[in-house]
């Protein structure tokens, strides 16, 4: 039950390769072509950071509705937390770029439009920034407690940690709901100032959530092969991919209504976010995003048998994790690039992040004990049969 | 595996599986239906035939009989067609949701929540089909062969859309509830003393015998209608807020509405669930059935779903706002906020988004009245912010010189109570001809939360 990950040498290199591919290109990319360069940062930050906050969601959702089948799971979530404060440091880069990225950056371009005059207030530099540090102290503060928690509660046992844990997961829940919406309003929506949905926020709230459990899912069978969770059964596997499953047709939900009903009214200050991204270059990928993200873990996670198949799930998880760069591509390039581009520089930074991102859980995974010990649900967890 | 000790103990009482069939059927099997059910059954009655009057007077005479204008097209019957489906939308949204997420504490109280749903539903059909004006028309809205040129049967209209999903929901609402209480019908078979007793329950459960095979079809069945009817609840509620969304109307055009509108659907339903449940166990002394441990849990949910909807309102302000449209920000700043119709959004606001944050407090989710009474104030704020919604971006819209306010008619507030009359009448006769509580399904999670020291072996604390 003690049992901690032990990194193996060859992963940590392989690692370190990934983060100096990232960074050869990210300086090259920056040399070469700036707009385009701060465009993958943005993607790939946002990917990640999307990744760990989701993972802490999906752990709060836990809390709150005291699951008993997850507790030996926990420590996954809380290790891919950990990556929020990488993620702050690594945001602070980004101000470098706003002004390739952000049209309302630029003074003379406010002062020529009425609307990003309207926008100020909000829409500056200044309170930009404040934002940017208030928000991720917040979710840095209320993940690494929940995480001490969890920890404390493996040494001394009793119910006080537990409810504590549950209390706080409320309060980041609440936090997190108003938080990552401006959030997302801030870095992506501002992309193109004119534009605005009100359930943007919220889809990219759901991506997360759905996204942090996919790479949930894939940490949890990759550890299970290696066999770190002996305890993991069929059952748990089903339950991972019935969070996919559920969170997919959410994901797709909320995708489709902003489609439908900015299709619908037809308003031209609402479709000209479409216009690039049904009728030019992009046009593949708009469809693409919908078929990975939605279709593909539809149809092939509604067969049972795959639902508890632990390499289907890993398959899935790649193939979704290809579906969360999309979503995010489709988001931010047609604002900021306005071209089609696939090439090394998206490779290589997309690579060297996942490099830093498997690293930063990896390391952190290693430094506590791997299976919740005292946490009251537990037995649950480890003889869990639906 | 079931950590009885942190969960709390589901049903009270230690009860054996023959006492929780004797508890439960014992309001059904009393001679006499008690007073304050006769009582409550007239008066629903009495305002079951306003209604009905009401109802005819709009028929007969016209929609003139209400208060819209050439502005205010929907009035009254939209607000509480919306509200009605949203109530709707617990029993499905409870049973099938919770369903799915294993939530064992759900058995207690499902019955009851999708009862309600069908009476709720029933309600809300009712709008729609008398605000066509010419109901004898009424027909016009299924698709049949279209003899009438191109004008009718139009598939790009929510309002059909409308139809088609909620007629869906319905049966399938009907269909999941009825077939959750074969088991039980089958039980009171078994017991009936009088002939004709067995001879209609006999006919309900369809034969029902209790085999191996029979159970493992009948969970499958349960299993799979629940999957199915979870994307119905959803679409349903999605459904009816593209009526508003799909339009260009400030306030009524913005792309959160199909999410807002279900969480709203189930925030109210899970609302009138609170009501009754809290009425149904006080009055049937239910309280080893549905515990404070019960209540405990919906309060809870409710103050998750009020957050949403707290996030959901500043949203919308906040986008208003931010959009820079003006005619966005006149609707939400000066229409709603402000003007003419404050009443009604800070209603909703503190309603919805407020007053259940006093469930943060453990001990007023442990007064039952307290929880009562905000169960009450949930059910009037999701009222309210269907009159926001539907009255203030009508009455002002681009056109000043159309602005014009809406006050309902008696008549219109006739037909609304005439559809609460049929609601409490449903419930009543719910209440006194089927058991309110699913014996089967209490008895299958009895002996994971039961202290009872023959079910001891299969708890938790061995492993």
């Amino acid at each position: 039950m003690d049992k901690k990950l032990q990194l193996s040498g060859k992963f940590k290199t392989a690692m370190f390769v990934l983060i100096a591919i990232g960074i050869v290109t990210v300086v090259v990319g920056l040399i070469q072509n700036p707009v385009r360069m701060w465009a993958n940062l943005l993607l790939n930050n946002f990917y990640f950071f999307s990744l760990a906050i989701g993972a802490a969601f999906w752990l709060a959702i836990q809390a709150i509705t005291q699951s008993g089948w997850s507790a030996g799971l926990l420590r996954i979530p809380q290790a891919m937390s950990n990556y929020l404060i990488v993620s702050m440091i690594l945001w602070a880069l980004m101000f470098f770029g706003v002004h390739d990225l952000y049209p309302w950056t630029h003074a003379d371009a406010v002062a020529h439009d009425e609307l990003l005059q309207h926008k100020h207030p909000y829409l500056n530099l200044t309170f930009f920034a404040v934002r940017y540090v208030v928000f991720f102290l917040l979710w840095i503060y209320l993940t690494q407690r929940i995480r001490k928690l969890s920890l404390e509660e493996d040494k001394h046992g009793g119910l006080t940690y537990f409810y504590k844990i549950e209390f706080l997961s409320k309060v980041f829940i609440f936090v997190f709901a108003i938080t990552f919406s401006l959030f997302t309003v801030d870095w992506l929506m501002s992309l193109d100032p004119h534009w605005y949905s009100t359930i943007f926020p919220m889809k990219y709230f759901m991506s997360s959530f759905y996204h942090g459990s996919v790479i949930i899912t894939a940490i949890v069978v990759i550890l299970w092969k290696q066999g770190y969770l002996p305890f993991v059964n069929k059952s748990h596997f089903h339950d991972l991919s019935r969070y996919i499953f559920a969170l997919g047709i959410i994901w797709a939900y909320l995708w489709f209504s902003q489609y439908l009903l900015i299709w619908y009214a037809n308003i031209p200050e609402e479709t000209i976010y479409f216009v690039p991204r049904t009728l030019s270059y992009f046009k593949f990928f708009f469809y693409a995003e919908v078929v990975v993200n939605w279709l593909f873990p539809f149809l092939f996670l509604m067969w049972n048998r795959i639902a508890k198949n632990p390499n289907a799930l890993l398959f899935t998880a790649v193939v979704l994790s290809i579906g969360h760069w999309i979503e995010l591509y489709m988001t931010i390039f047609p604002d900021t690039v306005d071209k089609h581009y696939i090439g090394w520089q998206e490779i290589g930074t997309q690579l060297g992040f996942w490099g830093l991102f498997a690293l930063v859980v990896g390391w952190s995974l290693s430094k506590m004990p791997l299976i919740p010990k005292n946490h009251p649900y537990i037995n649950e967890s480890l003889h869990h049969h639906v | 595996m079931y950590n009885t000790r942190v969960r709390g103990v589901l049903i009270k009482g230690n009860k054996s599986y023959s006492q929780v069939t004797k508890d439960i059927l014992e309001p059904l099997y009393a001679p006499k239906a008690p007073t304050w059910w006769k009582i409550s059954a007239f008066v629903a009655t009495v305002a079951l035939l306003l209604g009905a009057w009401a109802i005819y007077v709009t028929i007969s005479t016209g929609i003139g009989t209400w208060g819209l204008n050439n502005n205010v097209a929907w009035g009254w019957a939209i607000i509480n067609f919306v509200w009605w489906i949203g109530i709707g939308h617990a029993g499905t949204a409870f049973s099938i949701f919770l369903l799915i997420v294993r939530q064992k504490w759900r058995t207690s109280i499902n019955r009851a929540a999708e009862a309600m749903t069908i009476f709720a539903v029933m309600a809300a059909g009712l709008f729609p089909l008398i605000h066509m004006g010419r109901i004898w028309d009424g027909f016009f809205i299924f698709p049949y062969w279209n003899t009438r040129g191109p004008l009718w049967d139009n598939f790009n209209s929510p309002l059909f859309w409308d139809v088609t999903a909620i007629s869906t929901y319905l049966t399938a609402s009907f269909l999941f509830w009825y077939v959750g209480m074969i088991p039980d019908f089958a039980i009171i078979r078994e017991q009936a003393a009088s002939k004709l007793r067995r001879k209609i329950y006999g006919i309900l459960s369809f034969g029902w015998l209790g085999n191996a095979k029979g159970w493992l079809r009948f969970e499958t069945a349960a299993l799979l209608m629940g999957g199915m009817a979870a994307p119905l609840v959803v679409s349903v509620h999605s459904i009816v807020s593209m009526d508003f969304s799909v339009s260009v109307i400030p306030g009524w055009h913005t792309t959160i509405f199909p999410p807002y509108f279900v969480i709203g659907a189930i925030f109210s339903g899970f609302g009138m669930v609170l009501t009754l449940t809290i009425i149904m166990r006080k009055l049937y002394k239910f309280n080893d059935y549905i515990t404070d441990g019960h209540l405990d849990a919906v309060a809870r949910i409710l103050t998750f779903i009020s957050l949403i909807m707290g996030t959901a309102y500043l949203t919308e302000l906040f986008m208003a706002w931010y959009s820079g449209s003006e005619y966005e920000l006149f609707t939400f700043m000066k229409n709603r906020v402000t003007g003419d119709y404050t009443f009604a959004y800070w209603t909703m606001l503190t309603c919805n988004a407020i007053i259940p944050q006093l469930f943060w407090f453990k001990k007023i989710r442990k007064n039952i009245t307290a929880v009562f009474i905000i169960s009450i104030f949930i059910n009037i704020g999701m009222w309210f912010e269907r009159y926001v919604i539907v009255v203030t971006s009508l009455s002002k819209d681009f056109l000043p010189s159309g602005w014009a306010m809406y006050k309902p008619t008696f008549i219109e507030i006739s037909i609304y109570i005439g559809t609460l009359g049929l609601f409490v009448l449903g419930v009543l006769l719910f209440f006194r001809y089927v058991p309110m509580i699913a014996i089967h399904e209490v008895k299958h999670v009895l002996k994971e939360t039961s202290t009872d020291p023959s079910f001891a072996e299969n708890n938790s604390e061995k492993h």
